[in-house]
């Protein structure tokens, strides 16, 4: 394999999670479910994930945490369920402009369902404007939910002041943590979230599960009906090897967690500094402090992102663009455009995303290739100006 | 099928594109596309006559801006409309661009297969005319129009002048240029912001030689032959609807403020 840098969009199962898991798909196969001694093994298993998993985001009973198949059915969970439970009591849900493609299409959803949705804007680095939120809420106003941070251009919410706004209010504040759960710490005491979702994935556990922290108190109706799995929230036998999957990746990535996004920091900031310094006409998407420990988002002016991935894919590189060419709908990046870029702009964009087996040495690598492939393809061009070129000695 | 699973051939087309390049004073000129869908081609040609009489390309060059399978097919283009007959070399088609590829994803074949298309502009032009470059239909004019929503947002995010500058500090500025005192502004305004959008009618850079010379080194971006249509906000701007008129698109934008300088 190469270098990859594309950590937001896949991550690998740890080799220690990995291990955890394996008795469980034959040895400890049994059903939580049933009442004999192999059930009780499985039944103790189910319990201690859970305590894990709730450990990891100090969520204070264990049974606050329910097991989904992943972020995008907790994100299901938590907006079509809290609305439809809550519905009486209003019927306006607030998003942001540049949440994950699952919150958009939910939300889309509720408003087939008679559910109003406003999306709050976000600044030029992608950071929800708070006095914009405050404005938005009215007397019918039920849920509000924003990610933690931007997974495409990596920058971190102003969480406590959005909970304080939602505390005060009366609101309940839905969190899709997933972009921040590799790199900064959840605590729902410190911020007092209603419902938070999480991936396994996205902490090097197995994909397919996933969980929604909901607060004790606080209400969904299910989306999945069945046999009255996880208090009846999420029915469907439980999916045993991805539960002790996540909970053992979550523990690791407790432990793990701070050194780990210091690490990766440090990588950051070393990327981005070069990456300026060396390739003109090149800019930093996104917030220059305010932003992940993983992610670098780049857009270079004059060339196209689809380009550049797959020139970076000829030196082994991995890596993800917000260029419309690469994506399946052909519209470029809504976070980019929501921010205010152009759509030429856009489509010169590069998402470097890295995580916990990303080397030193793969950043230096990446600083060695890009600027010559962003050099290249603007010699092809025709966007290129000729003082860039002269830059370049083309003639 | 994936957008980056190309063939084999494509990919060599994308990695050693034949024939980049710009001819100088060339016999016709052809460009297709828009850098707003990700996709800009421009082709030139040269003809001469053989010893039939019969006019052939003598030189083909290509630019391209755009994803992998818009530069293999550009870069095909030319190699098989080299030494070809004009006559032949106008009746390729985006098909036969995207068979001697090897074939394209479906999802490229429409949106950037324009290969074939800038060639025949460029055949087009070489055919009637005694100008090689399409002109802007345009005017450049530095007349304001009706702006729907201008009236609404003054004091809410739209400025006719504008005496604290940080008060636009982090905000995404959008300047409408009207001269070189809009220009002035919008090079002060990116010691406060760091996006500043100067939105000019002109088709090149506007404003004195010396401004010029700022503006290119500055970091303010701009966007160039257009228009503000409209501003739209529920309490304050939110966005505006610019109106490209060498596309002749229109599309919205984020911003926070918008000035128009009396």
């Amino acid at each position: 394999m190469g270098i990859y840098l594309d950590y937001q969009a896949a991550k690998p199962v740890d080799e220690r999670v990995l291990k955890e898991m394996l008795p469980y798909f034959n040895d400890k196969f049994a059903n939580p479910a049933s009442l004999h001694g192999d059930g009780d093994i499985a039944t103790e298993a189910l319990e201690k994930s859970r305590e894990k998993v709730a450990n990891f985001i100090n969520a204070p009973n264990p049974a606050d945490i329910i097991f989904t198949s992943g972020a995008t059915e907790s994100n299901n969970l938590a907006l079509i369920g809290a609305a439809n439970f809550y519905k009486k009591k209003g019927n306006h849900i607030i998003i942001s402009e540049i949440e994950h493609i699952s919150i958009l299409n939910i939300a889309k959803y509720l408003e087939r369902q008679g559910f109003k949705v406003s999306r709050v804007q976000v600044d030029q680095y992608g950071i929800v404007r708070v006095d914009k939120l405050k404005k938005l809420i009215n007397d019918e106003t039920i849920l509000i939910s924003i990610s933690t941070a931007s997974n495409e251009v990596g920058s971190i919410q102003p969480m406590e002041e959005i909970s304080e706004i939602a505390q005060k209010s009366g609101i309940l504040l839905h969190s899709d943590v997933i972009p921040s759960e590799s790199s900064i710490p959840i605590n729902v005491q410190d911020i007092p979230f209603d419902l938070v979702s999480l991936s396994s994935n996205d902490i090097y556990g197995p994909r397919g599960i996933g969980a929604l922290y909901i607060k004790k108190g606080v209400r969904v109706k299910p989306i999945i009906i069945g046999g009255g799995q996880e208090r009846g929230l999420r029915s469907g036998s439980e999916n045993m090897p991805g539960i002790v999957g996540f909970a053992a990746a979550a523990e690791l990535m407790k432990k793990e967690i701070k050194e780990e996004s210091n690490r990766l920091k440090k990588f950051r900031d070393k990327l981005i500094d070069k990456i300026l310094e060396l390739i003109p006409n090149s800019y930093l998407n996104g917030h220059p402090e305010k932003r992940l420990p993983h992610n670098a988002h780049f857009r270079f002016d004059f060339i196209e992102g689809e380009s550049l991935i797959l020139s970076l894919k000829d030196y082994g590189i991995a890596a993800a663009t917000g260029s419309a060419c690469s994506s399946k709908t052909l519209e470029p990046s809504h976070t980019l455009i929501a921010m205010g870029l152009l759509h030429q702009e856009a489509h010169g964009s590069l998402l470097i995303s890295m995580g916990r087996f990303t080397k030193e040495k793969d950043i230096e690598r990446l600083i060695e290739v890009l600027p010559g492939i962003v050099k290249k393809l603007r010699i092809l061009s025709p966007l290129t100006p000729p003082e860039l070129l002269k830059k370049y000695e083309v003639k | 099928m994936k957008s980056t699973q190309y063939s084999e051939k494509v990919l060599d087309h994308f990695r050693n594109p034949r024939n980049v390049g710009v001819i100088e004073n060339p016999d016709g000129y052809g460009k297709v596309g828009n850098p707003v869908c990700g996709d800009l081609m421009e082709i030139f040609i040269k003809v001469k006559k053989n010893d039939k009489g019969e006019e052939i390309i003598e030189d083909i060059k290509f630019r391209t801006f755009g994803c992998g399978s818009a530069v293999a097919t550009s870069s095909m283009v030319t190699e098989m409309a080299k030494g070809m007959k004009v006559d032949d070399a106008y009746k390729i088609t985006r098909s036969d661009v995207a068979e001697e590829l090897d074939g394209l994803p479906p999802i490229k074949m429409h949106c950037s297969n324009l290969a074939a298309d800038a060639l025949k502009a460029a055949i087009d032009n070489y055919r009637k005319g005694t100008e090689p470059f399409v002109e802007a239909s345009h005017s450049c004019t530095t007349e304001i129009k009706v702006i729907l929503g201008l009236e609404e947002f003054k004091g809410k995010g739209v400025y006719m002048k504008v005496d604290d500058l940080a008060k636009l500090k982090d905000k995404r500025v959008l300047i409408v240029d009207t001269g070189d005192k809009s220009i002035e502004l919008a090079l002060k305004l990116t010691e406060y912001t760091g996006r500043v959008i100067l939105l000019t009618s002109s088709k090149t850079l506007p404003g004195s030689d010396d401004l010029k010379k700022k503006l290119k080194s500055s970091d303010v971006k701009v966007i160039f032959q257009s228009e503000i249509l409209e501003i739209k906000g529920t309490d304050e701007v939110e966005k505006v609807l610019i109106h490209d008129f060498d596309e002749d698109e229109n599309y919205e934008l984020f911003i926070d403020s918008v000035v128009i300088l009396d």
